[in-house]
């Protein structure tokens, strides 16, 4: 018998398939024994009680995954204060969440959290592949939003709002409630924001995303939405 | 139930047990560990190829599940219910070789992510140096000097608060 016992992970190993280099030591080791037991013990409870208490909601969530890939934080203290924290005002330059509308034009800024605090994001701005995120508006009237992006595979994903048809009814400045986690994956990812006078499907949104999916990086304007609308997109690209 | 359903059940069959094991080692209770295997499992239906790969797939596998867990133990210091059970530490890392991890392990969640990973994998898990650096994707040479680097400031993190 060796006399180093094997780590968590062999052991793992071990059980994935009969054989591994551990089995030498396995056989004289008392305790080694002892956790294996105990380690197919706690294998066996997952397949009896965890398995099937989670299994629908595992499934769910892959349905969801599909379709969206991002995480509504229900609550984010640390980025909740973004909008706060974002209000240094930069010398002759407007403050980061500055939200000024020109015309119809809609108000969007994107805020990510990071290692160094959270710092409102610019236009073509590189962030971290999982950072998390939040959102705010400005509509130069009430109008029902959504927040959608797309990335280069030509993914689509719905932000905001997570559920329901037609897009929020928002007014005035807003920070929307909750945040976002990217997905992990390198590379542009641009986000839509879009207000109409009247509720619009999500799918006639998607229609309009899957339009611009050939230039992520310069598609900055969504074309076949309703003439009444006001748009505006942020660009981030994903780094390691 | 569709294909694409039956497909994510199969694989949650497969890996549930080993990442349900790996957060009941770390969280030390059955709820959290319960909860938390959804949660790991779904960061790892991101890459469903990936985890298709059988033996390949376990040592990412356990890196996410432990990021995961890592990160629930230092939040659930500041939740109400207070903090998790200490974490047991691995028999094959020997007391008196390393007379300051039975203390290093309080003060565990006080260094970054990677740092605690590595100080997990040595002292709680019992990897090598070299699996800890395989496991994590750095080189053996980072492992051993984020490892000395942990067991110096463990201690005087323990001295200031002793004192």
């Amino acid at each position: 018998m060796s006399s180093r016992c094997p780590s968590e992970l062999a052991l793992e190993e071990h059980l994935a398939r009969q054989g591994a280099p551990v089995d030498a030591h396995l056989a004289g080791c008392a305790s080694c024994q002892a956790r294996l037991l105990q380690m197919r013990q706690e294998g066996d409870h997952f397949r009896q009680f965890v398995y099937p208490r989670t299994l629908d909601a595992v499934l769910e969530r892959s349905e969801r995954k599909r379709g969206w890939r991002w995480i509504w934080l229900v609550a984010a203290p640390a980025l909740a204060a973004a909008a706060a924290v974002a209000l240094v005002v930069r010398p002759g330059a407007p403050a980061e969440d500055y939200l000024g509308t020109k015309g119809g034009a809609l108000g969007f800024a994107v805020f990510a959290g990071g290692a160094k605090g959270v710092r409102a994001v610019d236009d073509g701005a590189q962030v971290p592949a999982a950072a998390a995120l939040r959102f705010r508006v400005h509509p130069s009237a009430a109008c029902h939003l959504w927040i959608a992006s797309l990335d280069a595979a030509g993914q689509i994903s719905r932000i905001y709002p997570a559920e329901g048809e037609g897009g929020a009814l928002v007014s005035g400045t807003a920070a929307l409630p909750g945040g976002a986690v990217l997905d992990g994956r390198q590379g542009p990812e641009r986000f839509y924001a879009v207000c109409t006078r009247r509720p619009l499907p999500f799918s006639a949104l998607e229609k309009s995303v899957r339009g611009a999916a050939p230039g992520v990086r310069t598609a900055k304007t969504l074309q076949g939405l309703p003439e009444d609308a006001t748009q505006s997109s942020v660009l981030v690209e994903k780094t390691p | 139930m569709t294909d694409d359903q039956k497909r994510v059940a199969e694989l949650y069959q497969l890996h549930g047990p080993a990442i349900y094991r790996r957060c009941l080692r770390l969280l030390q209770d059955r709820e959290a560990a319960q909860d938390a295997t959804q949660e790991v499992f779904g960061k790892l239906m991101r890459d469903l190829d990936r985890v298709s790969q059988l033996p390949e797939a376990l040592p990412w596998i356990f890196r996410v599940a432990t990021n995961h867990c890592l990160n629930e133990r230092r939040n659930a210091r500041r939740r109400p219910t207070g903090p998790l059970p200490e974490l047991e530490l691995h028999t094959a890392v020997d007391a008196v070789a390393y007379p300051e991890r039975q203390l290093a392990q309080r003060v565990l969640a006080r260094f970054d992510a990677e740092t605690q990973a590595v100080a997990l994998g040595v002292l709680v898990d019992g990897l090598e140096h070299d699996e800890v650096a395989r496991t994590l994707g750095l080189s053996a040479r980072t492992v051993s000097r984020k490892l000395a680097r942990f067991l110096g400031n463990a201690k005087k993190y323990l001295l200031r608060s002793e004192s």
